[in-house]
């Protein structure tokens, strides 16, 4: 997907100059970008929080808060500190111009500014915040089967268990393990390994649109389901398996290869709800099902209730 | 034939660019309001508030294709920052608001 096609970037402006707002709305206006504006320097920060825009010009001289503390506010902010922000300013300063850049602003245009110049560093700045967020997403991504990576799985549990607890909703755990998957390679090579953990990875992602599929390590794959009971869970990764040993394979004809698959609802476990437990009891329900016969799925016992 | 330099009228070097003409009206229609408000703070003695409408035409007369006229608003603000005594900055006032005057979209 190129830029070109996603949405617009999002411009936000935060100077508390109307002349300056209209004469950015003018000036930009064909540019491929959707334009923001505040007036205020406390407002223009709630604003940013809300939208969490691609690019922010910055006044530095405002009433009562000023652009540097605007500046800090981003980047003491976990969500918006990546965000490039581009100080415009009358004031020529050399002071004020190292102290935006070294404070962690990524550009200085200084005003009256040149519309040409204004265009360009604009422009730059959205590449970098393009490259930064897709280095990022790169970092969380698994090379091979192109689902997201252990580090992001288990961020994203954690996340996912903290909301789902917060607000009394359901989490459940899929884990899911390629049968006899060492066998195939030895036999058959890992390049046909490896085409194995892709098709399975292409049928995992083909589940439901909320359901996170992620590599958990070697050929076991954890899909992380919010908002959902055990007993749905299980039909998910029914779905999985049937579609996992249907799929026809390269080499002898009539080859089948299964997976084993232990489930795990958040509000059915015993004792502390951390992800660290939801994982554990998903992977000691996957260890009955490779231990029952595998090609087959198994529930994490259910709590008794306490008393 | 009578010449008098200063009452020419200054004409916005975007004149002729149809995307501008609307805000350039506008900001020529506000100028004499934005002067008067300069004007107040300066008798009520509300220094801050003059600095920072000087401030903003400084920043922004130059983008609209007047920079004499933000150059005129530089040396207004520049007065207040710099401490400068009154009677000074009310001399550049009384400057930026005879060019101001003189300014056509």
């Amino acid at each position: 997907m190129t830029a070109s096609q996603g949405p617009l970037p999002r411009l936000l402006a935060i100077d508390d100059s109307e002349l300056i707002h209209r004469l950015l709305r003018v000036r930009l206006q064909h540019e491929p970008l959707e334009i923001h504006g505040s007036m205020d320097a406390r407002e223009g920060l709630e604003l940013a929080r809300r939208m969490v825009p691609d690019v922010i010009l910055l006044d530095i001289e405002m009433r009562g808060m000023d652009g540097f503390q605007v500046l800090q506010a981003l980047k003491d902010d976990v969500n918006l500190q990546d965000i490039p922000v581009i100080f415009i300013s009358a004031t020529a300063s050399m002071e004020d111009r190292v102290r935006a850049i070294d404070h962690g602003a990524i550009d200085f245009v200084a005003k009256p500014f040149e519309v040409v110049e204004l265009k360009a560093r604009v422009r730059s700045a959205l590449r970098i915040h393009q490259m930064v967020k897709m280095l990022a997403q790169k970092a969380q991504v698994d090379g091979l089967t192109g689902l997201w990576n252990r580090t992001y799985f288990d961020r994203r549990l954690h996340q996912e268990v903290s909301e789902a607890v917060r607000h009394g909703r359901s989490v459940s755990l899929v884990m899911c393990d390629v049968d006899g998957f060492k066998r195939l390679n030895d036999e058959c090579g890992h390049p046909f390994g490896d085409a194995v953990l892709e098709r399975v990875a292409r049928i995992l992602q083909g589940g439901r649109s909320s359901d996170i599929a992620c590599r958990y390590g070697g050929e076991e794959f954890g899909i992380i389901l919010p908002n959902t009971m055990g007993t749905e869970a299980v039909d998910v990764a029914e779905r999985y398996r049937v579609a996992i040993e249907a799929e026809t394979w390269p080499g002898p004809a009539g080859r089948v290869i299964t997976a084993s698959f232990g489930v795990s609802d958040l509000s059915l476990l015993a004792g502390s709800q951390g992800s660290d437990d939801l994982v554990a009891s998903a992977d000691s329900a996957l260890y009955r099902a490779k231990m029952n016969g595998r090609n087959r799925i198994e529930v994490a016992p259910v709590a008794r209730p306490a008393g | 034939m009578r010449i008098a330099p200063d009452s020419n009228p200054v004409r916005s070097e975007f004149a002729d660019d149809p995307d501008m003409a609307d805000i350039v009206t506008l900001f020529v229609s506000e100028l004499p309001k934005r002067i008067a408000s300069m004007q107040e703070a300066l008798c009520s003695g509300d220094i801050t508030q003059l600095r920072i409408l000087a401030h903003q035409l400084k920043g922004a007369a130059g983008g609209y294709g007047f920079p004499k006229l933000g150059e005129a608003a530089a040396l207004v603000d520049l007065g207040i920052k710099e401490g400068c005594d009154e009677n000074v900055v009310r001399s550049r006032l009384g400057m930026l608001a005879a060019f101001a005057a003189r300014v056509r979209p």
